[in-house]
């Protein structure tokens, strides 16, 4: 019992971290630069089929063997070449987990940027929300109907963590907790920073009144491409891991729904507050295993009803609830002062401007 | 065997470019009168095909019965989803994002409460129970008693309700709101009837929509949701602005869905799985290229705002 719980914990925490790291994506580009995102399923879906492509490709590559189609009649030994070389071979496992998070940062940035810079000199802003909605869904289908890329309707399946050569699954689980909570903290310290920043002053200004920022010859339309830059390439990154946690990349996985539980996240921890995106990514990854437990117990219970649903209901009403009643989140954003703000205080408080 | 795939395509074009036309006609008139893209439009279009598939399956297979049941239900559900969400959210001056996320919120609970009664009540694929006849046969084409009840039926409406915008008291004051809110109000137009009303009629409308696309298809709770891109793609391919141009994109992408994919099909090779992409391509493009839309020379385009 006592092992579970651990595992439980473990796998909580690992969920955790990668709402986390998608929660935060979408603050730095709704919350403080004010950019509706409705495509995190794109990002997401981005990282997680490059994963799909990396280690069924590029992995027997780094290990110097001829890759095997991943589909159809050769999906066995394919299958288990890759668990083969993932188990024994650390140091290919290793450089292909970074690899890959390169690859899909890259291609999620470039995306982003692409996509946010052609939309968004458009006069009606949620033209951006609504190509990118549409393009994960395109991208989806897509993907879903052409094989070479994660075997169309089947997925791929067994894809390790990188931490697959330690031999004991639960060390491996740990491992990879670790790994993905420290991607976490790195982004939620990289983000504080750049909100915090003279760059980061201007993404609010620009969220605030884009014709103001124009008018002081700021570029905004660039400014804001940047910022989806930077947002994608985390989602991005949140989609690796994404795909290496469950092992599986479906293409069933990265919905509108999936979009939806990020904003969620962000509407109820507090929009532009750092922390309040990982408050809402840890309720949100709670409520999520609470009613999936729940909807388990429940319909051991021998109910007709079928529970899951309720979850997308109760996120639902969370939602329009936080929107209507609160709709700055339970950590609304903080005034932060610069150094030239204290400074300016100081001096006041002295009566001398002058003097430090 | 080519000619009949061909007319067969065509017939299916028209058919279900008509009920786009009735689905986005509603997005349209929401988009312009109160300012929002209802993403729970797709729900109200679920929930017409729901009613209908209920009165049918418990109460009588008339299709007019079932089409003003679907009518009545779908509506009021659109005047409480306005009254329980959208005007007090409008009331705190909230931006367009929050608005859309409201949207998407309240089409997320509709769907999974549709969801959860399908569920029990055991309602998923379910056919609405109205007796198939031939209507019209020959050498190419079979025409069935649902193809002579969805198209007239959409057409007509459609029809009727440009007819009730542009020539009724009730019409012109839909369109003084979509052109200036704050003016209309201050000429003393009713706003808060005007709205509801409109409401109303949008939700009726889709649920109609909703009911005929259930007789054309089966009935499942995600019918409206794959339904609202191609709802979205027609609206915006006439420019979000107009009836004639909303109702040319709506046959444009019935057209591109059904007869365009079917000539791909045969010409290329491309398979249908793909199909479900087209609307989305021609979002994007549109967008992309021409988002103003592409019916600015329709003479009525720019009626409903400026």
């Amino acid at each position: 019992m006592n092992i579970d719980l651990f595992a439980t914990l473990i796998a909580l925490l690992t969920f955790f971290g990668i709402a986390a790291l998608m929660a935060i994506s979408l603050n730095l580009e709704y919350g403080v630069a004010g950019i509706p995102n409705f495509g995190q399923a794109l990002f997401v879906s981005i990282g997680a089929y490059t994963t799909g492509v990396t280690y069924t490709r590029l992995l027997p590559l780094l290990a110097g063997q001829e890759a095997i189609n991943p589909c159809g009649a050769t999906l066995a030994p394919a299958l288990q070449l890759r668990s083969e070389i993932m188990r024994t071979m650390p140091a290919v496992g290793l450089g292909n987990f970074v690899l890959t998070l390169l690859i899909a940062a890259v291609i999620g940035g470039v995306v982003g940027y692409a996509v946010s810079y052609i939309i968004l000199r458009l006069k009606q802003e949620w033209y951006l929300a609504l190509v990118l909605l549409v393009g994960g869904e395109t991208v989806r289908i897509f993907v879903r109907g052409y094989q070479p890329i994660v075997c169309a309707n089947n997925g791929i399946s067994g894809i390790a963590g990188p931490f697959a050569w330690v031999g004991n699954t639960q060390t491996a689980s740990i491992l990879f907790a670790l790994l993905v909570l420290a991607f976490a903290g790195a982004a939620y310290w990289y983000s504080e920073k750049l909100a915090r920043s003279p760059y980061g002053r201007l993404l609010k200004a620009v969220r605030e009144n884009e014709q103001v920022a124009r008018s002081l010859g700021k570029n905004v339309a660039r400014i804001r491409a940047q910022v989806m830059l930077i947002g994608s390439a985390i989602a991005a990154i949140s989609g690796v891991l994404f795909a290496l946690n469950i092992g599986f990349v479906s293409t069933n996985d990265y919905v509108v729904t999936l979009t939806l539980d990020v904003w969620v996240m962000v509407v109820l921890g507090g929009l532009g507050n750092n922390r309040g995106a990982l408050l809402g990514a840890l309720l949100i990854t709670l409520m999520d295993r609470a009613t999936a437990i729940t909807a388990i117990q429940l319909n051991r219970l021998g109910t007709d009803i079928e529970f899951n649903y309720f979850r997308y209901i109760l996120f639902g009403v969370i939602l329009l609830l936080m929107l209507r009643y609160r709709p700055r989140g339970l950590l609304p954003e903080t005034r932060f002062t610069t150094p030239a703000h204290q400074y300016l205080a100081r001096s006041q408080e002295t009566g001398d401007a002058r003097s430090p | 065997m080519t000619v009949t795939l061909l007319v067969d395509s065509l017939v299916r074009s028209v058919q279900v470019g008509s009920l786009y036309a009735l689905m986005a006609i509603g997005l349209t008139l929401t988009m312009n009168v109160v300012r929002l893209p209802n993403f729970a439009h797709a729900e109200y279009i679920t929930i017409g095909a729901y009613t209908a598939l209920i009165v049918s399956l418990g109460v009588s297979s008339n299709p007019l019965l079932i089409l003003g049941a679907a009518f009545l239900v779908t509506a009021l559900v659109a005047l409480g989803s306005h009254h329980a969400v959208f005007r007090p959210l409008e009331k705190h001056r909230t931006s367009t994002y929050t608005m859309l996320l409201a949207s998407f919120a309240v089409g997320l609970i509709l769907r999974y409460i549709v969801f959860l009664l399908a569920d029990y009540f055991e309602l998923f694929d379910r056919r609405i129970q109205i007796p198939l006849e031939v209507w019209y046969r020959s050498s190419v084409v079979i025409l069935t008693n649902i193809f002579f009840w969805v198209v007239p039926t959409s057409i007509g409406l459609v029809i009727a309700f440009s007819l009730l915008l542009n020539r009724t008291p009730l019409g012109r004051e839909m369109r003084a709101l979509a052109n200036n809110f704050d003016l209309a109000r201050i000429i003393g137009i009713r706003v808060g009837r005007v709205v509801n009303l409109t409401w109303l009629l949008v939700g009726g409308l889709a649920g109609v929509a909703g009911a005929l696309w259930g007789l054309y298809t089966s009935v499942n709770p995600l019918i409206g949701w794959f339904a609202i891109l191609s709802v979205f793609a027609a609206a915006i391919l006439g420019g979000l602005s107009s009836f004639p141009g909303t109702i040319l994109g709506a046959y444009l992408v019935g057209l591109s869905e059904n007869t365009l994919m079917q000539i791909l099909n045969v010409t290329i090779g491309l398979d249908f799985s793909f199909k479900p992409a087209i609307p989305f391509i021609i979002i994007i493009l549109v967008l992309l290229f021409r988002p103003q839309g592409f019916t600015e020379f329709l003479r009525s385009n720019r009626g409903l705002r400026r």
